[in-house]
């Protein structure tokens, strides 16, 4: 970043800092907290890690003076929060959290990117809510400003938990770990929840096949591992009574049957294609890292997002619908900037749609905060 | 609802608040005790406990004869409490969760066979509900945390609105689960150093008949009988062949779990690519539990997951775990062997 350019971000970000509305997370003095500033070297990272605060006006007024680039705390809760080393700082316990990011979704424009992480949202609350039963005040839901959300559920009962426990619920709302012999034959009247969400991917997926040439299904199935031409062959014919099957009574499929069990155990262990794709969008894909890790540091909601110069923006379940990052994230106004953009490039920001050509022009202030912050344009006419 | 426990039901369920109640009336200095006649022989019940502790689960023996007498349940108890303290002195980390795996096996063969309101009493004094057909999703998950078996996983399960559903058997398996790791989480005990030292002859027993029993399950690590995917493992290592994080991961714990030692398993990753010694001795150290947690191989479903379930076999369908597989394999073998041998030394 040339020095014009870091000054511009800078002077924002402390703006906002100065003037905007903060709120710490609850036990701000047993977390630990890490920043990254708007060093000459930035965007070169360099955290500093293992800070601590005696509480809220400490934190608050420490941050409204340095305007971080990028402000972190700790999910965990520890004694000694700015102990150097982890088995000092004396663990005892940490939010539960997930963490949802286009990155590991999708490629592709920032807005589509956008649109498609937020439906992965919205299917992780319905599961936390509906499924496994955490209440709606219990569970906070944060823009990460940048591509997704984190979910933070403070619920006392979780916050002790070890990796494991938190694993089961990661692999819960991933749909990790099927085990179509068990959950075929789950005695549940209507199915729900993995059980119905399992066999909806298989049905797809037999309809699929059934709507190949046999050829191509055939094909499709010989890259399952351990299948061969004849049980391909002989799985393909009973594709349509599977399907009934499926309908009327799942646990009558039967898995000791060498073709259709090798075959659908075969589609349980897929990583890429059909079927693995089809039930994988039944699933709601967030990071399994982030919540196993019982010592993560997650972005402060209200803080600004360096590499955006969006707001980490804290919402209700029922914002969550009509929340659009890139207008209601936005902190910065509409007055005149001057920019040097590396490429051209569209984007929409605050309800309109920009275009911006490669070289100088004259965009809004909060498109300029954010080009800036991607490395995508820097501030022009000051050599 | 009151549920009137008899005598014998502080001997069957000795970790019962109402069953040390029962013994706390009669508080004796734990030395005198032990030199004690009732003590003595409280001492010869404990032994016979951890001794069954360390048999592996199908050769415990049943412990249909529960006293019923006053004296005779004191004993019990006592021999219980005795053998905590024992398995305490050794500060051996394998023998103590042996111990609370047993004492839950025991306490699980009485409940199965309880009145339900009895049952129920008891899942509620270890803080379980167990009256409906479903346990809430939190309390569901600590207590699953540890079991192993595809059929706990809480993707596999009948969830909703909060309650996973849990069928009869299922939730006898659940209690006797939650009695270990209540039982695990209490020891080891404080024990002074003046107990353990009354008590050398007895640990020491149990340290040597422990380094057998493993020595018998175990035995030399052969690499014949490893799954195929530890020797597709073993394979691309020898080979030169980099291995991604899981997988190292994987054969790491695996090799510990059969008990080789971690320098061997450091020698083994020498011939790895991209060798470093200093981190390659800080991951196998910290995976065989120097750290305080120790890592157990992952179960052929997460290695499925990973992508590292490789060739599997026709043995492979029977078993859900690696080590499972191993264990198998090595069984059989021995009784080949043994046959073998008998044939050679004809010929
Ligand atoms: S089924 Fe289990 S033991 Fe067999 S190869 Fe796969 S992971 Fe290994």
């Amino acid at each position: 970043m040339n020095p014009a350019t870091l000054e511009f971000v800078k002077q924002r970000f402390s703006d906002y800092y100065r003037t905007g509305t903060l709120a710490a997370p609850p036990s701000t003095g047993q977390r630990e907290w890490a920043f990254v500033f708007f060093d000459p070297d930035y965007p070169e990272i360099r955290m500093r890690r293992h800070t601590g605060f005696a509480g809220n006006d400490d934190l608050l007024e420490y941050v409204r003076n340095m305007a971080p680039a990028h402000l972190f705390y700790s999910v965990a809760y520890y004694s000694m929060p700015h102990a150097p080393t982890m088995p000092e700082k004396g663990w005892l316990g940490a939010d539960l959290v997930f963490d949802l990011d286009a990155d590991h979704i999708v490629r592709g424009p920032y807005d589509m990117m956008l649109s498609r992480v937020k439906e992965e949202t919205a299917k992780i609350i319905a599961m936390l809510t509906g499924e496994l039963g955490f209440a709606e005040r219990e569970i906070g839901l944060v823009f990460s400003g940048g591509r997704g959300y984190h979910v933070h559920i403070r619920e006392i009962a979780v916050r002790g938990w070890g990796s494991a426990e938190r694993r089961e619920l990661i692999d819960y709302v991933c749909g990790i770990g099927i085990d179509p012999g068990i959950v075929l034959s789950m005695p549940s009247p209507s199915p729900r929840g993995w059980h119905q969400r399992y066999i909806a991917a298989l049905t797809e997926y037999l309809l699929v096949l059934e709507g190949m040439d046999q050829k191509d299904a055939v094909a499709d199935l010989l890259t399952l591992g351990g299948v061969g031409k004849v049980t391909a062959e002989e799985f393909l014919k009973r594709a349509t009574g599977l399907r009934a099957a499926l309908a009327t009574g799942p646990s009558s499929v039967n898995l000791k049957d060498a073709t259709t069990g090798r075959v659908i155990r075969a589609l349980a262990d897929q990583k890429e294609g059909k079927f693995a794709t089809l039930l994988r969008e039944k699933a709601a894909l967030a990071d399994e890292p982030v919540t196993t890790d019982i010592k993560r540091l997650i972005r402060m909601p209200t803080s600004l997002h360096g590499g955006s110069g969006f707001r980490v923006t804290p919402l209700t379940l029922r914002e969550l619908d009509d929340f659009d990052p890139l207008t209601d994230a936005v902190v910065f106004g509409t007055r005149d900037v001057r920019v040097e953009s590396r490429a051209a490039l569209s984007m929409p920001l605050l309800g309109s749609s920009y275009q911006v050509s490669k070289g100088e022009s004259v965009v809004p202030e909060a498109l300029a905060v954010f080009l800036c912050c991607r490395g995508l344009a820097g501030i022009a006419g000051r050599a | 609802m009151r549920v009137a426990l008899e005598l014998r039901d502080f001997a069957k369920y000795p970790f019962l608040k109402e069953s040390q109640q029962f013994m706390g009336r009669n508080t004796d200095i734990i030395e005198e005790f032990l030199c004690s006649s009732p003590g003595k022989i409280a001492l010869r019940h404990a032994m016979d406990r951890v001794r069954a502790a360390l048999r592996s689960p199908g050769q415990q023996d049943d412990m249909r004869d529960i006293p019923s007498d006053n004296l005779g349940v004191k004993i019990s108890v006592s021999g219980y409490v005795l053998a905590r303290i024992i398995v305490s002195c050794t500060k051996d980390r394998s023998l103590i969760e042996r111990l609370a795996r047993y004492e839950a096996q025991r306490a699980f063969r009485f409940l199965i066979d309880e009145e339900e309101d009895k049952r129920v009493f008891i899942a509620g004094s270890i803080g379980i509900n167990s009256a409906g057909a479903d346990l809430p999703v939190i309390q569901y998950v600590e207590i699953v945390a540890g079991l192993h078996e595809e059929r706990w996983r809480l993707v596999n399960r009948d969830v909703w609105n909060g309650r996973v559903r849990v069928s009869p058997v299922e939730m006898n398996e659940l209690l006797r689960e939650q009695v270990r790791v209540i039982l695990l989480r209490q020891l080891p005990l404080s024990v002074p150093e003046t107990v353990c030292g009354l008590l050398l002859p007895q640990t020491g027993e149990i340290q040597g008949l422990f380094q057998q029993t493993m020595l018998e399950q175990f035995g030399a690590v052969e690499e014949d009988s490893f799954p195929p995917c530890m020797q597709s493992l073993m394979a691309a290592l020898t080979g030169g062949t980099n291995i991604p994080h899981a997988g190292r991961f994987a054969l790491t714990a695996f090799l510990h779990n059969i008990g080789m030692a971690a320098s061997d398993i450091i020698a083994l990753y020498c011939r790895a690519p991209d060798f470093d010694i200093s981190k390659t001795q800080y991951q196998v150290e910290h995976i065989s539990g120097r750290s305080g947690t120790e890592y157990t191989a992952p179960s052929c479903a997460a290695m499925r997951t990973y992508g590292i379930c490789i060739n599997s076999d026709a043995l492979c369908e029977k078993i859900n775990h690696p080590l499972n597989y191993y264990r198998t394999r090595k069984k059989k073998e021995k009784k080949q062997e043994s046959g073998g041998s008998t044939g050679t030394s004809q010929s």
